[in-house]
């Protein structure tokens, strides 16, 4: 137990100390920016470094026929063994086409699953009665105060006082 | 007697054929599920369509084969570097062909224009043809990492390496097509 502990501990700072090293050394830091704009051979090389990403980007953004998936596998099975050409899942494999994955096919709900996520939690807090112990923690706090400005200015003073802050907190 | 010899020789060809179907689903179903991202992969790096089927085609066709139809112990590493090795080793092939045919028409002259430089399908060819020039441990990172978008952890699994290497073969792959693509640009 205390090893998973201490190896979660172990993520979250892993996690925290790249997401940090990233702000001050990653290449959109301030500093950096700031320099490759007044030093020529930095911005040869991050202008070099640019065509590389760039290439790799218009690699990425073309796209392919919808049905590559669907004539890559016709052209696979056509070649394998007798019995597996004829098996059911080959010919689904053969009419199948790109689907987009789950996390993509949902992000568009994303807001409002956290939202419903949020009243949820509101709601159990609710129900297990959270709220209310925060209620009584509030008046005992409250009686605690009372008292000690009773005890130094006296009973009349602090009950006038107190009954005024809580007809102002209740009005409020 | 002979004719009953026959009809349980029939049954026992029967009985093998379906058996070898039924161990041999898993190449259905590892098309099933990991086809789209091995595309995905190919195209890619390929970028045509009848080279992609084909690299598909030669990987499943390996799979298949492996160790006389075992299944391989870790499936989506293999298929992820088989066909990263078919991909590359046609892509080179191409590079080659394409090399004779220019040498011909051009008398061996290298030509580079800003035009061209700006041109997006000439800056895919001359990133793929550098992919294809870069050591197999680098290429491989930078192929699954840059191309089939996987991560770094997976990567790792997929070459037997740690995640932390994988992330120092991509930079330095990185490095070495920086320098490459920009020598290319002042020649």
């Amino acid at each position: 137990m205390t090893g998973i502990n201490t190896n979660n501990k172990c993520k979250r700072i892993r996690v925290w100390l790249s997401e940090a090293i990233s702000r001050h050394i990653g290449p959109d830091a301030q500093w950096l920016q700031s320099h490759i704009t007044n030093c020529p051979r930095c911005q040869r090389r991050y202008l070099s470094y640019g065509k590389v990403n760039l290439a790799i980007s218009a690699v990425k953004s073309q796209p392919h026929k919808l049905d590559l998936l669907m004539c890559a596998n016709v052209q696979t099975i056509g070649v394998l063994k007798h019995s597996l050409r004829r098996a059911k899942e080959a010919g689904k494999l053969k009419t199948i086409r790109p689907e987009p994955k789950f996390l993509e096919k949902y992000s568009k709900y994303t807001s409002s699953a956290l939202n419903v996520a949020a009243c949820m939690t509101i709601l159990l807090l609710m129900k297990i009665g959270v709220f209310s112990s925060m209620n009584m923690f509030q008046t005992q706090g409250q009686k605690v105060i009372q008292k000690y400005y009773a005890n130094r200015i006296g009973d009349d003073l602090a009950e006038e006082i107190f009954s005024k802050d809580t007809k102002v907190t209740r009005l409020g | 007697m002979f004719g009953k010899t026959v009809s349980y020789g029939l049954l026992w060809d029967f009985a093998v054929s379906e058996a070898v179907s039924e161990d041999q689903r898993w190449i259905l179903s590892t098309m099933h599920k990991h086809g789209q991202e091995l595309i995905t992969l190919l195209w890619r790096i390929l970028g045509n369509e009848q080279d992609v089927c084909d690299a598909y085609q030669d990987t499943f066709l390996q799979l298949a084969h492996y160790e006389g139809g075992q299944k391989p112990k870790y499936v989506k590493a293999y298929i992820f570097r088989t066909a990263n090795n078919v991909a590359i080793s046609m892509l080179r092939r191409r590079v080659a062909d394409r090399r004779k045919i220019s040498t011909a028409v051009i008398n061996g002259k290298h030509v580079t224009s800003p035009a061209k430089e700006l041109d997006s399908k000439y800056l895919q060819e001359s990133l793929r043809y550098y992919i294809a020039q870069l050591p197999a441990h680098l290429r491989n990172v930078i192929t699954l990492r840059d191309l089939a978008e996987l991560s770094y952890a997976k990567i790792g699994r997929i070459l037997g390496i740690s995640a932390a290497t994988a992330r120092v073969y991509r930079c330095k792959a990185l490095q070495i097509l920086t320098i490459w693509m920009n020598k290319e640009e002042k020649l």
